[in-house]
């Protein structure tokens, strides 16, 4: 099969999909355009004076974020230990992926309506959503990573005797921990994103603030939340990118 | 005299593949350091994870001090055998001193080992078999910090925390330089003597395998004669033939 074959269909498919989803029809586009402009300059000057009310609503979702992605994060750990088929039977390993499989078909906003009725209107409902999406999602990648440690290390380690809970502490765990602290870190920041829409459906944080400004197509009020939002990632990219250097950097080598 | 590890009739193949062991029968006598030697892909690696009771032979029998390895758990197996890979199997960010103490994970509970609370005595234990291999004013040290040379003591004073009766080693000690190797593999016959374990090496070096070895085993095609060292060894490292 020559060298090029793979990436020409997958470049064609690629065309053929755009075009069936209309990105070339040209009339669409040029009117895409012209409502970009009329709406890039609704947003400008942003409307500084909402400032104190979307900084409120904002910190409830920093503290949404952090809280979920902390209590998600604990909750995938035991279920990637067990999705992990080299330390148990493919039974409970496929069973312990099928559960985070299921958690992760749903979408972080469903999640978040789920807790409303639960848990009621608010930030908590917020919380225990991005909670549940970051166990779906945490458990799948923990369970890879945990899967890929050094088959060498496990097998020594295992012939001293260790036990399965004793190789997780300490093999498989210091083994993977760069990825494991990337990994949150990601998730993190895309909680962050994720929970500015969270308040459309009652669940607390900057969604409702969002929400109302769109619909009262209040643009510029809206550009203030949406730089205010630009403002938390840059700040999550600096705090990672310090973490990483702090705590992975350390750690390469052979 | 006692046999440290005996196989009898042992033939192994992984799944749809041709036999990797062929019918292989050997007595390795207590005390005597053993050294296997044979070209690369013929099987030394295999040989030694079956020895070690880390593969299940697909017929024959093993047994390390008259005790058949077949069917014991790995906890089990560990008061009998340690087994060091080529590649050593330590835990880079973790520092020398904790890779040692797994050693002792196969005698400890889950609960206190879980929280990384070692008793005193395994502590002191630990730093004991580092400072026999000349290492212990580096315990602390993580061990991707660490050279090839301190690696490999760090290993095996991991086995030696471990107190198998066999320790297994494949392809120990063959990519650090002779002089350094020599050190190394004199001081794991001071801590074997004193603490009573046999050593089972895989090497390639024929200088390597007249210093440590006692026996020397050779493989080919998956099949064993004793004492038959093939000329390519005396061919490819004239230098250390000599050595």
């Amino acid at each position: 099969m020559p060298k090029f074959f793979l990436p020409l269909t997958v470049g064609l498919f690629l065309l053929a999909t755009l075009a069936h989803l209309g990105l070339f029809d040209g009339e669409r586009l040029a009117r895409g355009f012209r409502n970009l402009r009329i709406l890039g300059g609704e947003m400008v000057p942003p409307d500084m004076s909402i400032l104190p009310t979307a900084g409120a609503a904002l910190w409830e979702t920093v503290e949404m974020s952090f809280a979920g992605t902390l209590l998600g994060f604990i909750a995938s750990l035991p279920l990637s230990v067990l999705g992990t088929r080299r330390l148990f039977s493919d039974w409970l390993s496929s069973f312990a992926r099928f559960i985070a499989a299921g958690i992760r078909t749903i979408p972080v906003l469903l999640w978040a309506i789920v807790f409303v009725i639960l848990v009621g209107l608010g930030p908590l409902a917020g919380t225990f959503g991005i909670a549940a999406y970051t166990v779906g999602y945490l458990a799948k990648i923990y369970a890879d990573l945990f899967e890929g440690a050094d088959p060498e290390i496990i097998e020594a380690v295992q012939s001293t005797g260790a036990s399965k809970l004793q190789l997780v502490r300490f093999v498989i765990i210091p083994e993977t921990a760069n990825a494991i602290l990337a990994q949150v870190l990601f998730m993190l920041e895309y909680n962050i994103r994720a929970s500015s829409v969270l308040g459309f459906v009652g669940a607390g944080g900057l969604g409702l603030v969002i929400q109302i400004y769109l619909q009262n197509l209040d643009y510029r009020r809206l550009a203030t939340v949406l730089l205010l939002v630009l403002v938390i990632v840059l700040m999550m990219d600096g705090i990672s990118a310090w973490l990483r250097k702090r705590f992975l950097l350390s750690t390469q080598g052979s | 005299m006692t046999t440290a590890l005996h196989a009898e009739q042992v033939w192994f193949s992984y799944p749809r593949h041709e036999p990797v062991l062929r019918n292989v029968s050997l007595s390795i006598p207590a005390g005597k350091h053993t050294v296997i030697m044979g070209p690369s892909g013929t099987g030394k690696t295999t040989l030694l994870r079956v020895m070690a009771g880390i593969l299940t032979p697909s017929r024959g029998e093993i047994a390390v001090f008259g005790q058949p390895l077949i069917g014991r758990s790995r906890r089990e197996l560990s008061s009998l055998s340690g087994y060091i890979p080529q590649q050593l199997g330590l835990v880079r960010n973790q520092s020398a001193l904790d890779n040692v103490l797994m050693g002792a994970l196969g005698r400890l509970g889950d609960a206190k080992t879980l929280l990384a609370i070692f008793p005193r005595a395994e502590i002191d234990a630990a730093h004991a078999a580092l400072a026999m291999m000349g290492i212990d004013h580096k315990s602390n040290n993580q061990v991707f910090q660490l050279s090839g040379g301190e690696r490999q003591r760090v290993a095996i004073a991991r086995t030696l925390l471990q107190r198998p009766r066999i320790v297994i080693a494949d392809e120990f000690a063959s990519d650090l330089d002779l002089t350094l190797a020599y050190e190394i593999l004199g001081r794991i016959r001071a801590a074997a003597e004193t603490e009573n374990i046999t050593f089972i090496m895989s090497m390639h070096r024929l200088g390597l395998a007249r210093k440590f070895g006692e026996e020397v085993l050779a493989m080919k095609d998956g099949a064993i004669g004793k004492g038959y060292i093939g000329s390519e060894y005396l061919e490819t490292e004239p230098a250390e033939a000599t050595a």
